[in-house]
Protein backbone atom coordinates (compact mmCIF):
# COMPACT_ATOMS: atom_id res chain seq x y z
CA UNK A 1 0.00 0.00 0.00
CA UNK A 2 2.85 2.55 0.38
CA UNK A 3 2.81 3.24 -3.09
CA UNK A 4 -0.77 3.63 -3.74
CA UNK A 5 -1.98 7.05 -3.22
CA UNK A 6 -5.91 7.41 -1.78
CA UNK A 7 -7.92 10.50 -1.62
CA UNK A 8 -9.06 11.19 2.00
CA UNK A 9 -12.74 9.45 1.28
CA UNK A 10 -11.05 6.52 -0.56
CA UNK A 11 -8.85 6.28 2.98
CA UNK A 12 -12.14 6.57 4.54
CA UNK A 13 -14.10 3.68 2.91
CA UNK A 14 -10.71 1.33 2.71
CA UNK A 15 -11.14 1.64 6.48
CA UNK A 16 -14.47 0.69 7.32
CA UNK A 17 -13.78 -1.97 4.59
CA UNK A 18 -11.32 -3.32 6.31
CA UNK A 19 -12.70 -3.03 9.61
CA UNK A 20 -16.20 -4.39 8.35
CA UNK A 21 -13.99 -7.36 7.31
CA UNK A 22 -11.66 -8.00 10.50
CA UNK A 23 -14.56 -6.69 13.15
CA UNK A 24 -17.65 -6.91 11.55
CA UNK A 25 -19.35 -7.04 14.97
CA UNK A 26 -17.64 -6.50 18.57
CA UNK A 27 -18.78 -6.61 22.28
CA UNK A 28 -17.50 -4.35 24.36
CA UNK A 29 -17.94 -3.70 27.91
CA UNK A 30 -17.76 -0.51 29.64
CA UNK A 31 -19.13 2.45 31.44
CA UNK A 32 -21.20 5.24 29.99
CA UNK A 33 -20.28 8.94 29.85
CA UNK A 34 -21.40 12.11 28.35
CA UNK A 35 -25.03 10.40 27.32
CA UNK A 36 -26.35 12.68 24.77
CA UNK A 37 -29.86 12.85 22.72
CA UNK A 38 -29.25 14.80 19.90
CA UNK A 39 -32.23 16.31 18.00
CA UNK A 40 -35.09 14.15 19.59
CA UNK A 41 -33.65 11.22 17.98
CA UNK A 42 -29.93 10.73 17.43
CA UNK A 43 -27.93 8.76 20.97
CA UNK A 44 -24.06 9.41 21.04
CA UNK A 45 -21.98 8.86 24.50
CA UNK A 46 -18.49 7.38 25.53
CA UNK A 47 -17.93 4.01 26.43
CA UNK A 48 -14.91 4.25 28.83
CA UNK A 49 -12.52 1.94 31.28
CA UNK A 50 -9.57 3.10 33.02
CA UNK A 51 -7.21 2.90 30.15
CA UNK A 52 -9.07 4.20 27.01
CA UNK A 53 -12.31 5.77 25.54
CA UNK A 54 -14.46 5.02 22.50
CA UNK A 55 -17.24 7.47 20.77
CA UNK A 56 -20.50 5.46 20.22
CA UNK A 57 -23.89 6.45 18.31
CA UNK A 58 -26.73 5.00 17.17
CA UNK A 59 -30.32 6.23 16.56
CA UNK A 60 -32.62 6.72 19.70
CA UNK A 61 -35.35 3.94 18.02
CA UNK A 62 -32.68 1.60 18.36
CA UNK A 63 -31.97 2.33 22.33
CA UNK A 64 -34.00 -0.77 24.13
CA UNK A 65 -33.54 0.50 27.74
CA UNK A 66 -32.63 3.65 28.82
CA UNK A 67 -28.86 4.78 29.52
CA UNK A 68 -27.75 7.08 31.81
CA UNK A 69 -24.04 8.44 32.67
CA UNK A 70 -22.32 5.89 34.98
CA UNK A 71 -24.26 2.50 34.26
CA UNK A 72 -22.03 -0.54 32.94
CA UNK A 73 -23.29 -1.56 29.33
CA UNK A 74 -22.04 -4.18 26.88
CA UNK A 75 -22.54 -2.29 24.00
CA UNK A 76 -22.94 -4.84 20.19
CA UNK A 77 -21.56 -2.66 17.60
CA UNK A 78 -19.95 -1.99 14.33
CA UNK A 79 -17.18 -0.34 14.10
CA UNK A 80 -16.58 2.87 11.48
CA UNK A 81 -14.87 5.84 10.81
CA UNK A 82 -17.15 8.62 9.96
CA UNK A 83 -16.32 11.26 7.47
CA UNK A 84 -15.45 13.70 9.54
CA UNK A 85 -12.51 11.14 10.62
CA UNK A 86 -13.99 10.40 14.18
CA UNK A 87 -13.84 6.51 15.20
CA UNK A 88 -17.29 5.41 16.68
CA UNK A 89 -18.66 2.21 17.48
CA UNK A 90 -22.19 2.15 15.90
CA UNK A 91 -24.57 0.27 17.88
CA UNK A 92 -26.92 -2.33 17.10
CA UNK A 93 -27.22 -3.13 20.68
CA UNK A 94 -27.14 -2.40 24.37
CA UNK A 95 -27.41 -3.69 27.32
CA UNK A 96 -26.78 -3.27 31.26
CA UNK A 97 -24.76 -5.18 32.86
CA UNK A 98 -23.95 -5.92 36.73
CA UNK A 99 -26.60 -6.00 39.24
CA UNK A 100 -26.55 -1.90 39.80
CA UNK A 101 -26.34 -0.58 36.44
CA UNK A 102 -29.29 -3.34 35.30
CA UNK A 103 -31.44 -2.12 37.95
CA UNK A 104 -30.78 1.33 37.24
CA UNK A 105 -32.10 0.33 33.52
CA UNK A 106 -35.31 -1.13 35.19
CA UNK A 107 -35.66 2.12 37.28
CA UNK A 108 -35.08 4.30 34.68
CA UNK A 109 -38.11 2.83 31.92
CA UNK A 110 -39.87 2.01 34.49
CA UNK A 111 -40.40 5.35 35.23
CA UNK A 112 -41.31 6.28 31.79
CA UNK A 113 -43.74 3.82 31.24
CA UNK A 114 -45.04 4.71 34.66
CA UNK A 115 -45.67 8.31 33.41
CA UNK A 116 -47.30 7.16 30.20
CA UNK A 117 -49.97 5.19 32.27
CA UNK A 118 -48.96 1.79 30.95
CA UNK A 119 -49.13 0.27 34.15
CA UNK A 120 -52.24 2.02 35.22
CA UNK A 121 -54.97 -0.56 36.72
CA UNK A 122 -57.47 0.63 34.68
CA UNK A 123 -55.54 -0.54 31.62
CA UNK A 124 -56.01 -4.66 33.20
CA UNK A 125 -58.74 -6.43 31.16
CA UNK A 126 -59.75 -9.95 32.91
CA UNK A 127 -59.04 -13.23 31.77
CA UNK A 128 -61.86 -15.32 30.48
CA UNK A 129 -62.67 -18.09 33.29
CA UNK A 130 -62.32 -21.19 31.25
CA UNK A 131 -60.82 -20.27 27.83
CA UNK A 132 -60.68 -22.09 25.18
CA UNK A 133 -58.36 -21.29 22.46
CA UNK A 134 -54.56 -19.33 24.10
CA UNK A 135 -51.10 -18.92 22.63
CA UNK A 136 -48.45 -19.27 24.71
CA UNK A 137 -44.69 -17.38 23.55
CA UNK A 138 -41.54 -19.02 25.34
CA UNK A 139 -39.06 -21.64 24.50
CA UNK A 140 -40.45 -24.92 24.09
CA UNK A 141 -36.90 -26.64 25.03
CA UNK A 142 -37.21 -24.75 28.70
CA UNK A 143 -38.45 -26.50 31.63
CA UNK A 144 -40.58 -23.60 32.35
CA UNK A 145 -42.42 -24.93 29.46
CA UNK A 146 -42.84 -28.52 30.62
CA UNK A 147 -43.97 -27.40 33.51
CA UNK A 148 -46.20 -25.10 32.30
CA UNK A 149 -47.76 -27.80 30.13
CA UNK A 150 -47.61 -30.44 33.13
CA UNK A 151 -49.80 -28.25 35.21
CA UNK A 152 -52.62 -27.25 32.36
CA UNK A 153 -53.32 -30.89 31.37
CA UNK A 154 -53.34 -31.87 35.19
CA UNK A 155 -56.12 -29.07 36.12
CA UNK A 156 -58.12 -28.79 32.55
CA UNK A 157 -58.92 -30.33 28.78
CA UNK A 158 -60.38 -29.25 25.99
CA UNK A 159 -58.52 -26.30 25.34
CA UNK A 160 -56.51 -25.43 22.19
CA UNK A 161 -53.16 -24.20 22.76
CA UNK A 162 -50.79 -22.52 20.44
CA UNK A 163 -47.10 -22.07 21.29
CA UNK A 164 -44.43 -20.05 19.71
CA UNK A 165 -41.10 -20.99 20.41
CA UNK A 166 -38.70 -18.16 21.06
CA UNK A 167 -35.45 -17.14 22.64
CA UNK A 168 -36.09 -16.30 26.22
CA UNK A 169 -32.70 -14.83 26.83
CA UNK A 170 -30.32 -13.20 25.41
CA UNK A 171 -30.04 -10.45 22.61
CA UNK A 172 -32.17 -11.99 19.87
CA UNK A 173 -34.97 -12.43 22.35
CA UNK A 174 -37.18 -9.84 22.56
CA UNK A 175 -37.03 -9.15 18.54
CA UNK A 176 -38.33 -13.05 18.67
CA UNK A 177 -41.16 -12.87 21.52
CA UNK A 178 -42.27 -9.48 19.72
CA UNK A 179 -42.52 -10.94 16.11
CA UNK A 180 -44.47 -13.83 18.26
CA UNK A 181 -46.74 -10.91 19.93
CA UNK A 182 -47.73 -9.43 16.67
CA UNK A 183 -47.81 -12.84 14.66
CA UNK A 184 -50.69 -14.40 17.43
CA UNK A 185 -52.21 -10.51 17.23
CA UNK A 186 -52.63 -10.48 13.19
CA UNK A 187 -54.44 -14.08 13.12
CA UNK A 188 -58.08 -14.20 12.18
CA UNK A 189 -59.58 -15.77 15.47
CA UNK A 190 -57.52 -14.43 18.19
CA UNK A 191 -56.71 -16.20 20.85
CA UNK A 192 -58.68 -15.22 24.20
CA UNK A 193 -55.27 -15.21 26.23
CA UNK A 194 -51.38 -14.90 25.34
CA UNK A 195 -49.22 -16.36 27.97
CA UNK A 196 -45.69 -15.00 28.10
CA UNK A 197 -43.47 -17.67 30.42
CA UNK A 198 -40.05 -17.76 31.09
CA UNK A 199 -38.51 -20.19 34.20
CA UNK A 200 -36.17 -18.36 36.70
CA UNK A 201 -32.62 -16.90 35.92
CA UNK A 202 -29.68 -14.45 36.64
CA UNK A 203 -31.17 -10.60 36.43
CA UNK A 204 -29.10 -10.42 33.12
CA UNK A 205 -30.99 -13.32 31.90
CA UNK A 206 -34.62 -11.65 32.67
CA UNK A 207 -33.34 -8.28 31.48
CA UNK A 208 -34.98 -9.85 28.58
CA UNK A 209 -38.12 -8.71 29.90
CA UNK A 210 -37.10 -5.20 30.95
CA UNK A 211 -36.64 -4.06 26.90
CA UNK A 212 -38.70 -1.45 25.59
CA UNK A 213 -40.30 -2.53 22.69
CA UNK A 214 -41.15 -5.95 24.13
CA UNK A 215 -42.98 -4.05 27.10
CA UNK A 216 -44.36 -1.80 24.76
CA UNK A 217 -45.25 -4.61 22.34
CA UNK A 218 -47.57 -6.66 25.50
CA UNK A 219 -48.85 -3.35 26.21
CA UNK A 220 -50.34 -2.96 22.58
CA UNK A 221 -51.54 -6.73 22.54
CA UNK A 222 -55.50 -6.62 21.42
CA UNK A 223 -55.16 -10.37 23.12
CA UNK A 224 -55.10 -10.38 27.10
CA UNK A 225 -51.74 -11.32 28.26
CA UNK A 226 -51.26 -13.34 31.15
CA UNK A 227 -47.33 -12.91 31.75
CA UNK A 228 -45.00 -15.38 34.53
CA UNK A 229 -41.57 -15.12 34.35
CA UNK A 230 -38.64 -16.53 37.15
CA UNK A 231 -39.36 -16.87 40.36
CA UNK A 232 -41.83 -14.91 42.88
CA UNK A 233 -40.02 -12.06 44.12
CA UNK A 234 -38.65 -11.73 40.57
CA UNK A 235 -40.02 -8.61 38.26
CA UNK A 236 -40.14 -7.04 35.56
CA UNK A 237 -41.35 -4.54 33.31
CA UNK A 238 -42.98 -7.14 31.08
CA UNK A 239 -45.30 -8.62 33.73
CA UNK A 240 -46.06 -5.31 35.38
CA UNK A 241 -47.48 -4.17 31.83
CA UNK A 242 -48.81 -7.47 31.28
CA UNK A 243 -52.99 -7.58 32.40
CA UNK A 244 -52.37 -10.25 35.20
CA UNK A 245 -48.83 -11.08 36.36
CA UNK A 246 -48.34 -15.02 37.39
CA UNK A 247 -45.36 -15.24 39.87
CA UNK A 248 -43.86 -18.10 37.87
CA UNK A 249 -45.01 -19.97 34.68
CA UNK A 250 -47.04 -22.89 37.12
CA UNK A 251 -48.61 -19.75 38.58
CA UNK A 252 -49.94 -18.71 34.97
CA UNK A 253 -51.00 -22.69 34.40
CA UNK A 254 -53.34 -22.15 37.93
CA UNK A 255 -54.26 -18.84 36.93
CA UNK A 256 -55.21 -19.99 33.34
CA UNK A 257 -57.82 -22.74 33.69
CA UNK A 258 -59.49 -24.12 36.96
CA UNK A 259 -59.11 -27.57 38.12
CA UNK A 260 -60.95 -29.54 36.76
CA UNK A 261 -61.35 -31.79 39.95
CA UNK A 262 -62.86 -28.34 42.01
CA UNK A 263 -65.16 -27.60 39.01
CA UNK A 264 -66.38 -31.50 39.27
CA UNK A 265 -66.69 -30.93 43.05
CA UNK A 266 -68.56 -27.78 42.96
CA UNK A 267 -71.33 -29.51 40.24
CA UNK A 268 -72.10 -32.25 42.15
CA UNK A 269 -72.60 -29.88 45.35
CA UNK A 270 -74.77 -28.00 42.99
CA UNK A 271 -76.63 -31.09 41.84
CA UNK A 272 -76.65 -31.86 46.30
CA UNK A 273 -78.39 -28.45 46.89
CA UNK A 274 -80.80 -28.72 44.13
CA UNK A 275 -81.65 -32.03 46.02
CA UNK A 276 -81.27 -31.00 49.49
CA UNK A 277 -83.58 -27.50 47.72
CA UNK A 278 -86.01 -29.81 46.36
CA UNK A 279 -86.53 -31.66 49.87
CA UNK A 280 -86.90 -28.45 51.30
CA UNK A 281 -89.27 -27.15 49.38
CA UNK A 282 -91.61 -30.67 49.52
CA UNK A 283 -91.55 -30.32 53.08
CA UNK A 284 -92.16 -26.74 53.59
CA UNK A 285 -95.61 -27.42 51.01
CA UNK A 286 -96.77 -30.30 53.58
CA UNK A 287 -95.86 -28.34 56.33
CA UNK A 288 -98.19 -25.72 54.37
CA UNK A 289 -101.27 -27.79 53.48
CA UNK A 290 -101.02 -29.54 57.58
CA UNK A 291 -101.06 -25.77 58.28
CA UNK A 292 -103.46 -24.52 56.19
CA UNK A 293 -105.65 -27.74 56.83
CA UNK A 294 -105.92 -26.81 60.61
CA UNK A 295 -106.65 -23.41 60.00
CA UNK A 296 -109.48 -24.43 57.95
CA UNK A 297 -110.54 -26.93 60.99
CA UNK A 298 -110.17 -24.20 63.68
CA UNK A 299 -112.51 -22.21 61.59
CA UNK A 300 -115.26 -24.59 61.34
CA UNK A 301 -114.91 -25.74 64.66
CA UNK A 302 -115.53 -21.94 65.81
CA UNK A 303 -118.58 -21.48 63.02
CA UNK A 304 -119.99 -24.58 64.61
CA UNK A 305 -119.43 -23.23 68.51
CA UNK A 306 -120.77 -19.99 67.73
CA UNK A 307 -123.67 -21.38 65.87
CA UNK A 308 -124.49 -23.93 68.83
CA UNK A 309 -123.97 -20.92 71.63
CA UNK A 310 -127.06 -18.67 69.09
CA UNK A 311 -129.29 -21.95 69.06
CA UNK A 312 -128.88 -22.16 73.24
CA UNK A 313 -129.77 -18.40 73.40
CA UNK A 314 -132.93 -19.33 71.43
CA UNK A 315 -133.88 -21.94 72.67
CA UNK A 316 -133.55 -20.53 76.10
CA UNK A 317 -135.61 -17.07 74.66
CA UNK A 318 -138.32 -19.15 72.83
CA UNK A 319 -138.84 -21.15 76.30
CA UNK A 320 -139.46 -18.02 77.86
CA UNK A 321 -142.46 -17.04 75.66
CA UNK A 322 -143.87 -20.53 75.80
CA UNK A 323 -147.73 -19.94 77.01
CA UNK A 324 -147.15 -23.10 79.48
CA UNK A 325 -144.38 -22.05 80.82
CA UNK A 326 -146.20 -18.63 81.87
CA UNK A 327 -148.65 -20.37 83.27
CA UNK A 328 -146.51 -22.34 85.07
CA UNK A 329 -145.33 -19.11 86.86
CA UNK A 330 -148.74 -18.47 87.94
CA UNK A 331 -150.44 -16.58 85.62
CA UNK A 332 -153.75 -17.42 84.08
CA UNK A 333 -154.99 -16.87 80.39
CA UNK A 334 -158.17 -15.16 80.26
CA UNK A 335 -161.01 -15.79 77.36
CA UNK A 336 -164.43 -13.76 76.49
CA UNK A 337 -165.91 -10.29 76.34
CA UNK A 338 -164.98 -8.13 78.76
CA UNK A 339 -169.01 -6.96 79.47
CA UNK A 340 -171.06 -6.99 82.06
CA UNK A 341 -172.48 -10.99 82.29
CA UNK A 342 -170.76 -12.01 79.66
CA UNK A 343 -169.28 -15.62 80.24
CA UNK A 344 -165.31 -15.61 80.57
CA UNK A 345 -162.76 -18.75 80.74
CA UNK A 346 -160.00 -19.17 82.75
CA UNK A 347 -156.74 -21.11 81.98
CA UNK A 348 -154.51 -21.65 84.46
CA UNK A 349 -151.13 -23.73 84.77
CA UNK A 350 -153.67 -26.88 86.06
CA UNK A 351 -157.55 -26.23 85.25
CA UNK A 352 -159.73 -24.16 82.96
CA UNK A 353 -162.43 -21.87 85.15
CA UNK A 354 -165.66 -20.62 83.90
CA UNK A 355 -167.17 -17.15 85.36
CA UNK A 356 -169.89 -14.47 84.83
CA UNK A 357 -168.38 -10.56 84.49
CA UNK A 358 -170.22 -9.05 86.99
CA UNK A 359 -168.56 -5.22 86.75
CA UNK A 360 -166.23 -3.48 84.56
CA UNK A 361 -164.68 -0.40 85.56
CA UNK A 362 -162.18 1.52 83.55
CA UNK A 363 -158.21 1.66 85.18
CA UNK B 1 -81.61 -34.07 28.03
CA UNK B 2 -78.20 -35.28 26.73
CA UNK B 3 -79.11 -34.77 23.11
CA UNK B 4 -80.16 -31.19 23.97
CA UNK B 5 -76.21 -31.32 25.59
CA UNK B 6 -74.56 -32.98 23.36
CA UNK B 7 -73.19 -30.35 21.45
CA UNK B 8 -73.12 -28.02 24.36
CA UNK B 9 -69.35 -27.21 26.20
CA UNK B 10 -68.72 -27.57 30.01
CA UNK B 11 -69.15 -23.81 30.64
CA UNK B 12 -72.40 -24.00 28.81
CA UNK B 13 -73.23 -27.13 31.03
CA UNK B 14 -71.88 -25.29 34.25
CA UNK B 15 -73.98 -22.16 33.46
CA UNK B 16 -77.13 -24.36 32.81
CA UNK B 17 -76.65 -25.78 35.89
CA UNK B 18 -76.06 -22.55 38.04
CA UNK B 19 -79.48 -21.43 36.09
CA UNK B 20 -81.22 -24.84 37.48
CA UNK B 21 -79.98 -23.88 41.27
CA UNK B 22 -81.12 -20.06 40.54
CA UNK B 23 -84.40 -21.75 39.46
CA UNK B 24 -84.76 -23.57 42.45
CA UNK B 25 -83.86 -20.33 44.77
CA UNK B 26 -86.11 -18.16 42.28
CA UNK B 27 -89.63 -16.70 42.33
CA UNK B 28 -90.41 -19.05 39.26
CA UNK B 29 -90.31 -22.13 41.06
CA UNK B 30 -93.07 -24.35 40.99
CA UNK B 31 -92.98 -28.08 43.23
CA UNK B 32 -94.93 -29.60 40.19
CA UNK B 33 -92.00 -29.14 37.78
CA UNK B 34 -89.41 -29.54 40.21
CA UNK B 35 -88.66 -33.40 40.34
CA UNK B 36 -88.10 -32.63 36.35
CA UNK B 37 -85.65 -30.06 37.22
CA UNK B 38 -84.44 -31.98 40.01
CA UNK B 39 -82.86 -35.04 37.67
CA UNK B 40 -81.34 -32.35 35.08
CA UNK B 41 -79.40 -30.91 37.29
CA UNK B 42 -78.34 -34.71 37.85
CA UNK B 43 -77.71 -35.74 34.60
CA UNK B 44 -75.91 -32.09 34.17
CA UNK B 45 -73.38 -32.88 36.88
CA UNK B 46 -72.60 -35.94 35.85
CA UNK B 47 -72.12 -35.10 32.10
CA UNK B 48 -69.41 -32.33 32.81
CA UNK B 49 -67.73 -35.08 34.98
CA UNK B 50 -67.69 -37.27 32.59
CA UNK B 51 -66.68 -34.30 29.90
CA UNK B 52 -63.59 -33.04 32.44
CA UNK B 53 -62.69 -36.60 32.64
CA UNK B 54 -62.44 -37.41 29.00
CA UNK B 55 -61.43 -33.96 27.13
CA UNK B 56 -57.71 -33.61 26.63
CA UNK B 57 -55.75 -30.36 25.33
CA UNK B 58 -54.92 -29.98 21.83
CA UNK B 59 -51.47 -28.09 22.15
CA UNK B 60 -49.83 -27.01 18.87
CA UNK B 61 -46.15 -25.91 18.35
CA UNK B 62 -46.73 -23.20 15.71
CA UNK B 63 -44.25 -23.74 12.48
CA UNK B 64 -43.75 -20.27 11.54
CA UNK B 65 -39.87 -19.12 12.41
CA UNK B 66 -39.59 -15.57 14.85
CA UNK B 67 -35.97 -15.98 14.85
CA UNK B 68 -36.02 -13.31 11.77
CA UNK B 69 -38.24 -11.06 9.90
CA UNK B 70 -38.89 -13.71 6.98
Amino acid sequence: MDDVLLSVGEFVALTNQTLEYAYPIVQVEGEVSEFRIAQGKWVSFKLKDDEAVVNCFTALAQMRVPLEDGMRVIVIAAPRLNNKGYFNLNIRAVKPVGEGSIKKGFELLKAKLEKEGLFAPERKRMLPRVPKHVAVVTSTESAAYADFIKIINERWGGLEVEVAHTQVQGVPAPDQMIRAIRYFNSLEILPEVLIIIRGGGSAEDLSTFNDEPLVRAIAESRIPTLVGVGHEVDHTLADMVSDVRAATPTNAAQILVPDKQEIIRGARAQANSVGYLLTQAIDSYSRQTKENLGAAFQRIQEKLDDAFERLGVLRVATSQLNPENVLKRGYALLRGDQTVGAKLEIETATNILTTEVQDVRAK
Amino acid sequence: MSGQNKDKSVQDKLTDLSELVGWFQGASFKLETALDKFKEAEALAEEIEKDLTKLKNDIKIVKKRFDSEV
